[in-house]
């Protein structure tokens, strides 16, 4: 029997979730020679998630044009923008000039009237997984039943897909994340209980935790006290140095101006040149 | 102890426990997410819109499950539908189709001339439960259930940030339309304890009160659980001795629960301080 367990004919085996690489491992730890992987992953979107291309710049638009409705006014248009993989870019513009839109836009919450937007080389429907939208804190029901820690998996969820439950890694994942802005002693406070300051550190935990390499934060910095702009300073510098792309948009780009290797003025839905 | 053991030995009141507690248990569940996700409305809108749904079947002499099914899933699609047209706010038309809905109901059944089935389709009538009804409501609540229990972690997501939900690529509005969807089948399923008028108080009551004492979902979801149970037995038991109409006696008590949650609430919150 044990023999037969060592060298069966035929293995089949089922994985939950885990990418391409983690299959191979899998395979090559079994050192079966007639294995068959199941991988049990069902991604939420319909197409298969892409590998980055490494070529491809992180963000590349070209004539862009987004509206609200179907036939209302444009909020955003003719807007073409590269942004190199491992820069960081500054959304420079007062309230109302299309910051939010312009990223709702590129993560896909408004539909695309003009124009093309790609990451990573790839239409966003093939790189969901690769890039992450950090809203503003006024979006989210901070009222819902459920703990900080629950709140920051569910930046794991885009590789859990359908069906799968987050494991011991995703939870680990998450608690990386909550130490490195500084909140790990809340995971388990209901998300009711934090203050602004708080609650931005845990929206960047999640962020953090889906491990994208294109993050776009929407005004990461409005209305926080002093030691969450630090921390968030701090994690935005180590992000840069792991070669990821950050767009911020921001009202203080005057005091950070050194933080950013490049800023785009957005003014009336367009980009302007000062 | 006989007072509680004595309604057991007729097999109606032994059927209408069993009904009470399935009933109970599928309303409370879904209910959470009916009441995290502000669809407390939507689903007052849609037990009002199943009455002309059953009115037909019964002139037709055709099942009231699939009458009401059939009355209570098209207003949801309908709303759905008419509230793409931005000039039409969807709260509007939730407050607008029930009662339009309604008034057909009683519209017909003014045809009828018979009041004693008017009554029991407006408040229910779990007494009154046969063994086939007993069967389509085990059915419709496994499925229910089984459906909650698979899609438990994305229901939660996107009920807390419905946007990031969208970022990550979930088909948002197939969600919503599925939401829809199977709280049409638990109205049906909750017309037959407490009828058109009374549902969405088992649907929104013993979670109001579950949320009341606790901040963990799962947690919050069992309560409520054993709440909406509680109410539709211990209502059965006041309709028994008291001759009161079961489905008001069920709500009743479910209101009775919830007071006795929010005293607990308040006073432990004076404490606290």
């Amino acid at each position: 029997m044990s023999r037969l367990w060592r060298d069966p004919a035929v293995a089949v085996i089922f994985v939950g979730g885990g990418n391409d690489n983690d299959l191979l491992k899998i395979y090559r730890k079994t050192c079966l020679t007639n294995a068959i992987i199941f991988n049990m992953k069902f991604p939420y979107c319909h197409h298969r998630h892409s590998t980055p291309d490494p070529q491809a710049p992180a963000l590349e638009i070209q004539g862009l044009g987004v509206s609200y409705s179907s036939e209302g006014k444009f909020a955003l248009r003719d807007f073409d923008i590269s942004v190199p993989a491992g820069s960081a870019l500054a959304l420079v513009g007062p309230n109302g000039a299309g910051k939010s839109t312009l990223f709702k836009a590129i993560c896909g919450l408004l539909p695309i009237r003009a124009g093309s937007i790609r990451v990573f080389g790839h239409p966003l429907d093939a790189c969901h997984h690769r890039v992450v939208y950090l809203p503003q804190r006024s979006e989210i029901d901070w009222y819902f039943p459920i703990s900080v820690l629950d709140l920051v998996v569910m930046g794991r969820y885009v590789y859990l897909g359908w069906f799968n439950r987050p494991g011991r890694r995703d939870i680990e994942i998450a608690r990386h994340a909550l130490k490195e802005m500084n909140v790990l002693d809340l995971a388990h406070r209901q998300i009711s209980k934090l203050s602004g300051g708080q609650q931005q550190r845990v929206l960047i935990a999640r962020a953090l935790a889906q491990n994208a390499d294109l993050l776009l934060l929407d005004e990461p910095l409005n209305a926080v006290d002093v030691t969450t702009r630090q921390t968030v300073a701090e994690v935005l510098h180590k992000i840069k140095a792991q070669g990821k792309t950050v767009i911020v948009a921001t009202h203080y780009y005057a005091q950070e101006e050194g933080r950013y290797d490049k800023a785009v003025y957005l003014k009336d839905g367009q980009k302007c040149i000062i | 102890m006989h007072y509680l053991t004595d309604p057991f030995q007729y097999q109606f009141i032994q059927r209408a426990i069993v009904a009470a507690v399935i009933i109970g248990v599928l309303c409370a569940a879904l209910g959470t997410f009916v009441v995290l996700r502000r669809m407390a409305v939507v689903g007052h809108a849609l037990t009002h819109s199943a009455l002309p749904g059953l009115v037909i079947a019964y002139l037709m002499g055709a099942s009231l499950f699939a009458g009401a099914l059939i009355a209570t899933v098209l207003t949801a699609l309908g709303i759905g539908f008419l509230a793409r047209d931005e000039n039409v706010y969807e709260d509007t038309l939730v407050g607008m189709v029930p009662n339009i809905m309604f008034a057909f109901g009683i519209l017909l059944i003014s045809t009828t001339k018979s009041f004693r089935d008017l009554f029991s389709m407006l408040f229910g009538n779990i007494l009154g439960v046969t063994d086939v009804d007993l069967h389509l409501i085990m059915l419709i609540s496994a499925v229910s259930l089984i459906v909650l229990f698979l899609f438990y972690k994305e229901l939660k997501l996107f009920s807390v940030d419905p946007n990031y939900a969208k970022t990550i690529g979930m088909p948002v509005k197939f969600m919503h339309y599925g939401i829809l969807l199977f709280l049409s089948f638990t109205v049906v399923v909750g017309i037959q304890a407490v009828g058109t008028v009374l549902t969405n108080a088992l649907l929104v009551i013993p979670v109001a009160a579950a949320r009341l004492l606790t901040d963990r979902l799962g947690v919050m979801m069992v309560l409520s659980c054993i709440f909406a149970v509680l109410s539709a037995i211990g209502g059965i038991y006041l309709s028994y001795y008291f001759g009161s109409a079961s489905g008001a006696s069920i709500v009743m008590f479910a209101a009775l629960i919830f007071a006795v949650a929010w005293v607990y609430k308040f006073i432990y919150d004076y404490k606290a301080k």
